[in-house]
Order: structure tokens, then C-alpha cells, then sequence
């Protein structure tokens, strides 16, 4: 039988990406959201094959697009906004004006889902609200992010990745227990990870219609998704106590942490099963220690837990990294060196396995963009193409799926219905570019 | 709009806010509603390493069928526990995942035990593993065979770094932790004290959750929903491949971005952020508050509220708020401080709420809504009202794993939520159902 990595490697091939089907090719999406949270869920659906359609406001458009880090911008555009808007389709429509709601109206005849992420209640106020768009097309699905839910006493309150990560009591459980400080999980995870839990409810709605033809209503709080990825409520009903911050240690882990090696590495060390105990055991040469500690619940209590972390530490303190990921190959247990930003975008393994591309975009030329967390075999996600200006897509949306003509689209452009960027970066087209031969931005219909 | 105007989108499209209200209402429970995944049948033989018990949790929410697959002497997770702490010999973090699944031991060591694994696979609709990459293939139970028998089976497999590519075959022997693959990920070089802070604390550091093996958990429930799908348009199964030790930086993109873009890595910088200022949390007379104030009304209106509009036109902090110059953010996290402990949290909230309702009634636009937040404990989230009133918590009672709660119905659906209907997770507890309903 052929050789399991070669029949992987062949399998999920990254150069053959683009020759695979899409699972959602034909639906389109309506994305009424703005920064990271909601964009995130519509943008999951295009990666695997729908149209979606980014509403924003023209001459502000989405907040985001601001969004940089140490405030500065890559080719008058923000990298972040990128990352979160790959592969949309950028319309700037005015939706106060009735003439908005009108077009607004029409494309929902012919869409399939609807994500919206503004305070409780305000696309009900916009008349883009479930109520409102529901009834015309009963076969729509329409996911509703807001940090507290749209019911309850709380719903009006506004939220951002901290506050969904403060109102969920994640933000309490990182950092040193002896210090007054408390650290937030990085890079707006308590967006992200809501957004995708976000896909996933959408995709379950979409298998559900499938089967009887029936849209339905998401109402998705950001707060409760982050509530998901913590087994410290059970914690805390069977103990008594919260669990609280635990330092650099794993607390269901012993011994577990992140240690610093003689060559100055920080390396992540852990030992998940009794196997691997004895596997570090050995490896730091400390027989002894499996037959004092074999009992998993018993090397986990705290003092023993604290014995088996400092034996690592001196052990680790005294070898470099390269000898300890040998070590950790030869005996079988879990590691990890602690890998910068720097690090995993040229991390080559990355690159082979699709989880970093070098994308080459039409507009902004080359840049270095995660793929999906997941890899699917036969029906990848993908990336077609990065973020555009604002109201790139105007015409585009305009003629290929409504059938207006050059005529009305300067009648709506005039009446400021639709619109474009001003002068900003983040919301205008890198300077360099020109746009008068761009086909896509000029769309003939 | 015209009064008219309105009316007549809401006669033609709408319903009245009442009508809303009762309709959010209905939803919260997720009782007697048809269930998405009623039909499919999941097999989940993951093996000390949670993220694939979390994947399969997330089916068996949607009312999959979740048959989990242990060795008779049982998962090591069961026994992968914060401070040991258990019920009858099951730790908290397999409590939390152990939703409406059944449980039976299989050897998969031996040939029987894989024998009574294909009868079963021929049956399912997907299969979830943790095994080293190729260790089931070489057993004859991989996605290679079992979609020879199977050929609309949607194989996950979750691994520290994938099934394919050299770097998961060098590393074939290492095993997967959650620790290590935030390590590897790019979650722990991003948190951390500042450089001058002094060892330990400027090391990298550990998210106090899962973070990665939740991320690894949900994406692949997410990749295997999208499978599916597929699989029942088209009739073809397919292989879904989860990396731990990618997961967490594919789902937030900033360290291969920025990598990319500033061509360095970030430094740590602390309990501040990278974009956004005042963005953090500061001490309160009785605790500590969240502050968001990203956009310069909101920062303004913070000012006022904090009684520190002597600040107002000094350029270090309103204009240059972008916080690269981290001695001047620590200068101003300072004067920010020195206010805020003066308050208790509750009426630094208050402070700041009634300045927004103020400011967002008010005709003159862009006056600005600063955000202050209590800091919650899971122990206090759980007293929240609001939660109760959705509830987002349930207590559970069994008669192993005594008395607990946990969160539930994480996503609110108004046809088909998701649910709890049971929480059980002895050994072997369902071995004659399956049997007799699978292997007759």
C-alpha cells in the first residue's frame, strides 16, 4: 500500500486548491456588519464558496478599516481588515434612504443568509431586522451577533472583544496569581472565535433548510460562545471556587508549563497521559518520581504538581532546545517552542500546508495571509481575493444582480445612495493604483 | 422616511415590537424543537486529547448521534483535570464535554475490537480521531479504508501539526498538549508583562484556557459541518485535517500579518493593546473595570466622565493615542488610575452609562460612548441575571457525577437549537445499546 504521507500530501495538495469545488457556490450572503465579530462569520461562508455582499456606509465606511496596529497602515490599507474581509464584495449603500431599502429589498429575494452585529434591536429600527426581512424571503436564515444577545436585561449594553471577554469572566482566569495584573487572550480572539462559532451556526441552519426548505433566526451572544470554551463554571459548582489565574502552568497538566532552556528558548513542556510522565520521568532522569506520584489526580494536586514543575524547570534550565525536542521525539511526550509572529510566517510547514499563503492580489500585490484552520480534502476554503476600497463593488452588485443601467446608477451616485472613499487611508485604494482599467471597479454588466 | 413610508414597511414586511419581544422569548428554549443532526450518526474515537471530545460535543449538541469510542481501560482524559479535581475517578474538563454521547469500549488493539469499529463506520455519517497521523491507517481503520466502505463518511482528524507535509512526519512521536500548541501558535509570545518588568513576568505566557485545543475543537466541528453538507449534496465524504499547533493563529491572522508587514515579531506589551487606547482594565475602589474608548468621542466623553478634561488638549494622549510609545501609554494608564480607584466598580458604570444614554439622546451626534465594565469571575457571570434569563447555565444531577452546572444552548436558533438533553459518562455505559443497534 502506498506510503500514508505521500497519500496525504496528494490528498489535500494546496497547489490544487483552486481546481476543487465549493461547497456554498450559489449562495449569497448579506453582511451587514462591521470590525471583527460579525465580518468574521460572513466571511467563513465565502471561504467555502458564497457571495457575500459587504454593506457599509459611504464616505465612512466600517469602522475597521481604521483598525491598525501601532497606527500603521500597509498600502493605505489595514492588514487586519484584510484578514477579517478577504473575498467580499464591497457595496457603499446609504440604508437610511428609502431608495436603499429598496435595492436593499430586492437582493434579499435572491439571498440566503443575513448577519448583522449592531447593538440589539437597530437593524429592526434600519428595517433590515429579521421581522422585516424574514417575511419577504421565508427561506432565509439570518444570524443576529451582539455581545449580550438580543433578549435579556443586558442587551442594549455595547460590547467589544474585551467586554464580551470580561462579561464571560475569561479576562480573570490569565496572568500570575501573586500579581494584580490580569491579561486579556490576545489578538481579539473573543472577536474571532464568537465569529466562527457564528459560521457554524449558519452552516447547521443551512443543513437544516436543506432537509425542510425552512429559514430560521440566530441570535448569537459573543459573551455565551466565550462561556463555551470554559470548564471553569463546572470548576467552580463542584469545587466551590473559582479556579482563578495559574501562572505558566497548566493546572490539568503535571508536570506542565513553559520554561526557559540553557540557550535562552521558551519551551512549552506537558505531560497529558500517565505514559508521558514516565516518558519526562526518564527523559530528565528521575525514575524515582513515576512510582512516587503514579496516580494522575494525585501528581495534579497542587503541591505536587508544584514539586514535578520545579524538577522540570532545572532540567530543562540545564539542556538547550535542540537536545530537548530530540529528547521529547525519543521518549514521546508533549512539546512545543514558543514560536513569535516572525517565526510562524516563515515557519516552512506552515507555508507546505496551506496554514500560511503568499497571496498575490490584483490591487495590493503580495501579501502573507493564514489560510483556514481547517483543511478540507475535497472542498478546500479558500481566498479569492483581499479587501477593496469602499464601494468597490457598486456596479458590480448594481448591474450583475439587479439589472440597473449606467443611467440609474448615476441617478442613485447623485442622489447620494450610493457612494465612494474620501481622501482616508483604509478606505481609499493605495495610491499607486489605477483604476480607470480596472473591469471589476468599471463593470461593463 | 415619512411617517407613511414607515408604516407601510412594517405593515408589508414587519411586525410590531411586541411581536419581536415574544418571538426572542420562544427561542431561549430550546425544548421540543426539531433537532439539525438527527440524522447523522458520529463516531468519536479521539484519545488524550480533548479537542476531539469538544468537536464531537458540538454534533451531539445539534442531535447527532455521538457514539464515543474508548480502550476498556478508558481515555486518559478522563483523568486531564485542573488540581486533580474529579468525580468518581472523572475529571471536570470530560464532565463539561461528556453532552448526550454515548459511551463504549472497543480495543482497537486487537483485530476484533477494529472489526466491531468498520461495522460501525459503514453506518456513521462521520468520524472524529486523535491518533498519531497514519497510526489508524496502519490499524486498516483510517480514512484510506474506511471510505472504501463508506464513501460519504467525513473523516476529522485532529493532530499537533496535520496528516500531511514532512514536519507532521518528523514529528510522529510527539504528542499533542494544549500548552504546546499555544506555545506553538503564537498565543503565548503575545501575552506577557513588558520587556523591563523582570523575569518571570515578561516571559510568554499561558492562556488560562484552552485556547487552543477549544480553537482546534470548534474549527474542526466547523470544517466537519461544511463536510457534511457536502456529503449530503453530493453523496462524498472527505477528510478534515485540524493542526493544533497552527489552529489559533489561522483564526486570528495577526501574528502571520503582522509578521509579514512589519517583517519583526510584536513585543509583549503588557495588559495593553496594539490599536486600540484606552483599551484595558483598571482598578476600582472594590475591583477592576474594563475601559474600552477606541474612538475619539468616546475617548473625549471618557475624560468628562472621569473628571479629567484638564487632559483634553494635551497632545501626548488625545492626539497621539496610538500606543507605540509605551512609556507615555503607562503615563496615562497612570492619571487614568489614579481616577478610577476613587469609584467602586458599580458607579464607575453607572458614571459612564448615564453619560451615554445622555450623549446618544442628544440631537448634537458624536457625544461620544465610553465604555466601563465590572470584570466578572465565572463565579460572578454565573450570578448574572441576564444569563439566568437566558439560560445560558444549567444545573445537572447524576447519580456518578453528582451535582453540577454548566453552560449550555450557546447558540440561540429559533427552529433548530441546539441542546443538553443529558449529561453521563460512565465507562462502557452504553456498550449493549450500541451493540445491539449498530452490530446485530
Amino acid at each position: 500500500m502506498e506510503d500514508y504521507f505521500d497519500y496525504t500530501k496528494k490528498l489535500f495538495d494546496p497547489s490544487k486548491t483552486r481546481e476543487k469545488p465549493e461547497v456554498f457556490k450559489g449562495l449569497r450572503v448579506l453582511d451587514f456588519t462591521h470590525v471583527i465579530y460579525g465580518p468574521t462569520a460572513a466571511k467563513i461562508l465565502g471561504q467555502y464558496g458564497a457571495e457575500v455582499i459587504k454593506f457599509e456606509l459611504p464616505w465612512v465606511g466600517d469602522l475597521w478599516r481604521f483598525g491598525v496596529y501601532w497606527g500603521s497602515f500597509w498600502r493605505h490599507s489595514s492588514v487586519c481588515f484584510h484578514f477579517v474581509q478577504y473575498g467580499k464584495y464591497f457595496f457603499a449603500l446609504n440604508l437610511k434612504l428609502p431608495k436603499a431599502k429598496e435595492i436593499i429589498y430586492k437582493l434579499v429575494e435572491q439571498s440566503d443568509v443575513v448577519v448583522e452585529n449592531f447593538a440589539a434591536g437597530t437593524a429592526e429600527t434600519w428595517g433590515v431586522g429579521y421581522s422585516q426581512l424574514g417575511k419577504i424571503n421565508p427561506g432565509l436564515i439570518y444570524l443576529s451577533c451582539a455581545t449580550y444577545g438580543q433578549y435579556g436585561p443586558m442587551r442594549f449594553f455595547p460590547g467589544w472583544d474585551l467586554l464580551a471577554q470580561a462579561a464571560s469572566g475569561v479576562i480573570s482566569l490569565t496572568g500570575y496569581p501573586d500579581t494584580d495584573k490580569y491579561y486579556k487572550l490576545p489578538d481579539y480572539v473573543g472577536d474571532f472565535l464568537p465569529g466562527n462559532v457564528g459560521a457554524l451556526a449558519v452552516i447547521m441552519a443551512l443543513n437544516y433548510r436543506k432537509k425542510t426548505g425552512k429559514g430560521q433566526y440566530i441570535d448569537l451572544a459573543q459573551a455565551e460562545a466565550l462561556m463555551r470554551i470554559m470548564p471553569n463554571f463546572t470548576y467552580e459548582s463542584i469545587t466551590g471556587e473559582d479556579l482563578g489565574r495559574v501562572g505558566n502552568t497548566d493546572p490539568a497538566m503535571a508536570p506542565s508549563g513553559i520554561f526557559k532552556s540553557s540557550d535562552g528558548k521558551f519551551v512549552a513542556i506537558a505531560a497529558v497521559t500517565d505514559e508521558q510522565y514516565k516518558a519526562i520521568c526518564q527523559a530528565m532522569g528521575r525514575p524515582e518520581l513515576i512510582t512516587k506520584y503514579a496516580n494522575a489526580f494525585d501528581r495534579l494536586k497542587a503541591e505536587n504538581a508544584r514539586e514535578l514543575h520545579d524538577a522540570t524547570e532545572a532540567w530543562v534550565k540545564s539542556s538547550n532546545a535542540e537536545n530537548l525536542v530530540a529528547s521529547a521525539k525519543k521518549y514521546g511526550f508533549s512539546i512545543g517552542l514558543v514560536e513569535d509572529d516572525y517565526e510562524i510566517t516563515y515557519d516552512q510547514w506552515r507555508q507546505d500546508r496551506g496554514s500560511v499563503i503568499v497571496f498575490q492580489d490584483d490591487m495590493y500585490g503580495k501579501l502573507m495571509i493564514p489560510g483556514p484552520s481547517a483543511m478540507l480534502s475535497k472542498t478546500p476554503g479558500r481566498i479569492k481575493w483581499l479587501a477593496r476600497p469602499l464601494g468597490y463593488h457598486n456596479r458590480y452588485v448594481l448591474k450583475q444582480l439587479l439589472g440597473y443601467s449606467e443611467e440609474e446608477i448615476k441617478q442613485l451616485e447623485k442622489e447620494r445612495v450610493v457612494g465612494y472613499w474620501d481622501d482616508r487611508p483604509g478606505i481609499k485604494p493605495p495610491v499607486y493604483y489605477d483604476l480607470s482599467h480596472d473591469d471589476v471597479f468599471n463593470f461593463k454588466g | 422616511m415619512s411617517k407613511s413610508e414607515k408604516e407601510q414597511i412594517l405593515v408589508r414586511y414587519g411586525g410590531s415590537r411586541k411581536e419581536r419581544e415574544e418571538f426572542l422569548r420562544a427561542m431561549i428554549n430550546p425544548e421540543g424543537k426539531p433537532e439539525v443532526l438527527s440524522d447523522v450518526t458520529v463516531l468519536d474515537v479521539s484519545y488524550a486529547n480533548l479537542s476531539g471530545d469538544i468537536c464531537s460535543s458540538i454534533f451531539a449538541e445539534f442531535g447527532a448521534e455521538v457514539i464515543k469510542i474508548e480502550p476498556p481501560e478508558g481515555d486518559p482524559s478522563r483523568k486531564i483535570t485542573p488540581f486533580g479535581v474529579n468525580r468518581n475517578g472523572v475529571g471536570v474538563p470530560f464532565i463539561m464535554e461528556a453532552r448526550n454521547k454515548r459511551y463504549i469500549t472497543l480495543d482497537l488493539k486487537n483485530e476484533e475490537g477494529r472489526k466491531d469499529l468498520k461495522s460501525l463506520a459503514a453506518k456513521a455519517q462521520i468520524v472524529i480521531e486523535t491518533y498519531a497521523p497514519g497510526a489508524m491507517d496502519s490499524w486498516g481503520i483510517g480514512y484510506r479504508q474506511l471510505t472504501e466502505i463508506n464513501p460519504g463518511l467525513v473523516y476529522i482528524a485532529i493532530s499537533p501539526y496535520g496528516q500531511y507535509g514532512e514536519k507532521a512526519k518528523e514529528f510522529l512521536s510527539v504528542p499533542d498538549s494544549d500548552i504546546a500548541a499555544q506555545a506553538l501558535s503564537g498565543v503565548c509570545a503575545n501575552i506577557g508583562d513588558m520587556p523591563g518588568s523582570g523575569e518571570p513576568y515578561n516571559w510568554p505566557l499561558r492562556a488560562g484556557v484552552w485556547l487552543s485545543w477549544y480553537i482546534s475543537g470548534i474549527e474542526a466541528a466547523l470544517g466537519g459541518a461544511v463536510a457534511r453538507y457536502y456529503s449530503q449534496a453530493t453523496g462524498e465524504g472527505q477528510m478534515v485535517d485540524v493542526a493544533t499547533a497552527d489552529s489559533y493563529a489561522s483564526l486570528v491572522g495577526y501574528p502571520v500579518t503582522i509578521g509579514f508587514t512589519w517583517n519583526k515579531a510584536r513585543p509583549r506589551i503588557g495588559i495593553h493593546d496594539f490599536a486600540i487606547y484606552p483599551y484595558g482594565f483598571w482598578k476600582s475602589k472594590d475591583g477592576i473595570v474594563a475601559i474600552a474608548a477606541g474612538r475619539d468621542h468616546d475617548f473625549r466623553a471618557l475624560l468628562k466622565v472621569l473628571k479629567l478634561w484638564k487632559y483634553e488638549d494635551d497632545y501626548r494622549f488625545t492626539f497621539d493615542r496610538i500606543p507605540d510609545i509605551l512609556d507615555q501609554v503607562e503615563q496615562f494608564y497612570k492619571i487614568i488610575e489614579d481616577q478610577t480607584v476613587k469609584y467602586t466598580s458599580d458607579e464607575l458604570v453607572k458614571m459612564a452609562l448615564e453619560y451615554s444614554i445622555k450623549s446618544a439622546r442628544s440631537k448634537w451626534r458624536g457625544g461620544g460612548v465610553p465604555i466601563i465594565m465590572k470584570v466578572q469571575k465565572p463565579s460572578t457571570t454565573m450570578q448574572n441575571p441576564h444569563w439566568a434569563k437566558r439560560q445560558s447555565f444549567q444545573e445537572f444531577d447524576d447519580e456518578t457525577l453528582g451535582k453540577f452546572k454548566m453552560p449550555v444552548n450557546f447558540i440561540k436558533m429559533s427552529e433548530s437549537p441546539p441542546r443538553i438533553k443529558w449529561v453521563k459518562c460512565k465507562l462502557g455505559q452504553d456498550n449493549d445499546y450500541v451493540r445491539g443497534k449498530y452490530l446485530k
